[in-house]
């Protein structure tokens, strides 16, 4: 009881987030909110599936955008080839992108560290020249439209409130689906990984297979978020999924925190609504996020909602000490 | 004394509720222009023409007394919106102009991908959109901007581009030939590798053959390239008359010095590049440099109308900017619309529509602006050639009236 109980507390935060969020458009919010909020969710999206690459087994990836931009790609081309719509994209997507994520996870993770790092930062600019010069059939550097609208039992779903509650939906699977895999006995054997490769080898666990199965896992959450993207913007094309999109993402998970469940939603929120909050333009942009990554680094290495939690921590602890000697005197007197 | 008081008190709330009235008024014979641009980010040097092209128009209506439409007289305001080279924040402005603002017409953005997802937004709206992406040939299809079209409410306010091309080509060339003292015979492309570079230079590839052009390779860069010396030495092993650079202003003059320091062409051309950078920066080559302007050039134009517009257009506070020039595409169409909606007597997005279609307008690049059956204008574009010495020549060039075969 008490160990079911335990990994729901870090749940439920996630939900009351989440259903605070759904409830926005009963404020009234102007379409650029909505639509802005939108972007991040589909982004916070791709980041459930990074912090279980990045937070649980340690391995980042500066590729990722390149793998949203395969499920973005993969429903533009089943729209147009074969008139297969957003529910039908939403499975094939994932399972593109988890075997691309294969491909290459497979020669990459022979490697560790920086070096992995460098190969899917290498990939997500390989994919940008594939796209660019893949002529009529991936609409080259002009990218492909989306025509078919998105509907749920017989309602439209493109207008923006109603996208804006579907993206919300999808960012509570994918906190739900990230929650489920820490929790689980995959999600220690990749802990296990992170804290201490050459230990988890010795216990029999195969490094290498759940290190790629990690990196599948985490293109799955990258392909579906791509699908929402090419679905909101309508139009795609290979920029959008180049390195400084990567660069992005791996920077949001990173401000956030990848090992708690409200990290990725913190990360997703504050980078992309930072420059219009502060009216920002992307060199201050850039400079932003430069000083509050290596803020992070220094100060708060578990990413800010870990940060947060870590101070409340100490400060009950302190409050509670200053009671107990309080109440000490007390009895002392 | 008592009577006194509600008396006045009567008056000033009479007073007060009049001035709310004409207040209101006032703000109800108002038409919002949004303006969706790059005025932050990569895309900063285009981008910020336009927001002071549409403002100089605006603010010329204004002056004039506004526009008439149904007998009414409206102010014209312009909203603009920051999309800091971010296609998440240009659809983000979109949606805020269209559904927020309630604007009746949008201008932009220079980024061809960003004005194809907004335009996923305007045209089912039913929002006036106008952009000078010429790559929106692509979408601007008979079938597309008919009457119920997905595209109706979409005009290209700049030529197509086998005119665009076409034009250039031949500027181009008969200017470099008195100055190379022979008829340029080859000539290489470097071009950036976006969406944009390769739709022009596949249109330019064929305006250069028309031409009489031996072209034996299309060097496409990165379009983050500063270091140009590899492509630069690949284009120079075929020893071409003319190395074309295509199509970033801002990337072509970091291109140049190093072809100038390699030796790699007997001439050059570089796309978007106004004379007036030219002279302001001090450039000087040991070779012919063509350059040309989209559409007009304001550093040494042989346009009549142009150095009217330039001078109020940098008096309003605007910069001197590579393509400055490109405020033009969107200036001249902010008029062309204001008539249109006089002419409609109504800013029903049909009768706009209807209206635009049976007009000519004539403004700063053209005395006759008029929009095809597809949506897209033509006019000539202006080329000029600075000699070794120094001294520019330009000369406005007419579009052909038939694409190449």
């Amino acid at each position: 009881m008490i160990k079911f109980a335990s990994p729901l507390r870090a749940l439920i935060p996630v939900l009351v987030v989440l259903l605070l969020l759904a409830l926005v458009p009963l404020m009234s919010p102007s379409n650029r909110f909505l639509s802005l909020a939108i972007s991040a969710g589909i982004n916070i999206i791709a980041l459930y599936g990074l912090s279980v690459l990045f937070g649980q087994t340690g391995i980042l990836s500066m590729g990722h955008a390149a793998l949203v931009g395969v499920g973005a790609y993969t429903a533009a081309l089943l729209a147009r080839d074969f008139d297969i719509g957003f529910w039908g994209s939403i499975p094939v997507a994932g399972v593109m992108a988890a075997i691309v994520a294969a491909v290459i996870g497979i020669p990459s993770l022979r490697v560790s560290g920086h070096h992995f790092v460098i190969m899917t930062f290498a990939f997500g600019q390989l994919l940008t020249i594939i796209l660019t010069n893949g002529g009529e059939y991936t609409g080259a550097a002009t990218g492909l439209d989306m025509q078919q609208p998105v509907t749920m039992f017989g309602i439209a779903l493109d207008p923006l409130e109603r996208f804006y509650l579907l993206v919300i939906a999808f960012v509570t699977i994918s906190a739900v689906a990230s929650w489920a895999i820490i929790n689980s006995s995959y999600g220690r054997t990749l802990r296990a990984i992170r804290e201490n490769e050459k230990l988890a080898a010795a216990l029999g666990i195969n490094v290498g297979r759940h290190k790629i199965g990690a990196f599948i896992v985490s293109g799955v959450f990258a392909g579906v978020s791509g699908v929402l993207l090419a679905y909101f913007l309508r139009h795609i094309s290979p920029g959008q999924f180049a390195s400084f999109p990567s660069i992005y993402l791996a920077l949001m998970v990173m401000i956030g925190g990848a090992r708690l469940l409200l990290g990725p939603l913190a990360g997703g929120i504050l980078v992309s609504f930072l420059p219009e909050v502060l009216n920002l333009d992307p060199v201050q942009s850039r400079i932003l996020y430069g000083v509050c990554l290596i803020a992070v680094i220094l100060f708060l290495p578990n990413g800010l909602i870990a940060g947060i939690a870590d101070g409340w921590a100490w400060l009950v602890k302190v409050s509670k000490r200053a009671q107990a000697s309080g109440d000490a005197r007390e009895a002392t007197r | 004394m008592k009577s006194n008081l509600l008396r006045g008190a009567a008056v000033a709330l009479c007073l007060g509720a009049s001035a709310y009235a004409a207040l209101a008024q006032d703000a109800g014979d108002t038409v919002k222009i949004g303006v969706v641009a790059a005025e932050s980010g990569a895309f900063v040097s285009a981008g910020h023409t336009l927001p002071a092209g549409v403002g100089l128009a605006v603010k010329q209506i204004n002056d004039a007394g506004g526009i008439n439409v149904g007998g009414k007289n409206y102010k014209l305001e312009m909203v603009k919106r920051d999309d800091r080279t971010d296609i998440a924040t240009a659809i983000a402005a979109t949606q805020e102009l269209v559904r927020d603002e309630k604007v009746a017409a949008i201008f932009g953005s220079e980024s061809h991908d960003f004005t194809l997802a907004m335009a996923k937004i305007t045209q089912p709206a039913k929002i006036m959109h106008f952009a000078g992406n010429s790559t929106l040939g692509k979408v601007l299809t008979p079938d597309a901007v008919k009457a119920g079209g997905e595209n109706h409410y979409l005009f290209q306010s700049e030529p197509q581009e086998f005119q665009r091309s076409g034009s250039t080509a031949r500027g181009v060339l008969s200017l470099l030939e008195p100055l190379l003292g022979a008829k340029p015979k080859k000539s290489v492309l470097v071009v950036g590798n976006d969406a944009t570079g390769q739709f022009l230079s596949s249109f330019y590839i064929t305006a250069l053959k028309a031409e009489g052009q031996e072209v034996p390779d299309i060097i496409f860069y990165p379009p983050e390239t500063t270091d140009f010396s590899p492509f630069l030495t690949k284009a120079k092993s075929f020893d071409p008359d003319v190395i074309h650079f295509w199509y970033n202003g801002d990337s072509t003059l970091t291109a140049l010095p190093q072809a100038l320091e390699l030796g790699a062409a007997k001439s050059y051309f570089l796309f978007g590049v106004d004379p007036g950078i030219w002279k302001e920066r001090g450039l000087t080559a040991d070779v012919p440099v063509a350059m040309s302007c989209v559409p007009v050039c304001w550093g040494a134009s042989s346009n009549p109308n142009s150095k009217t517009y330039f001078d109020a257009y940098f008096a309003a506070g605007a910069p001197h900017g590579v393509t400055s020039s490109v405020s033009l595409l969107y200036h001249d169409y902010v008029h062309f619309l204001a008539k249109a909606w006089e002419k409609a007597g109504s800013f029903d997005p049909d009768k706009t529509v209807d209206a635009l279609m049976s007009m000519k307008y004539s403004g700063v690049v053209s005395d006759s602006l008029a929009f095809n059956e597809t949506h897209q204008v033509t006019h000539a574009t202006e080329v000029c050639a600075a000699a070794p010495g120094g001294e520019i020549t330009c000369s406005m060039q007419q579009p052909p009236e038939k694409a190449p075969e």
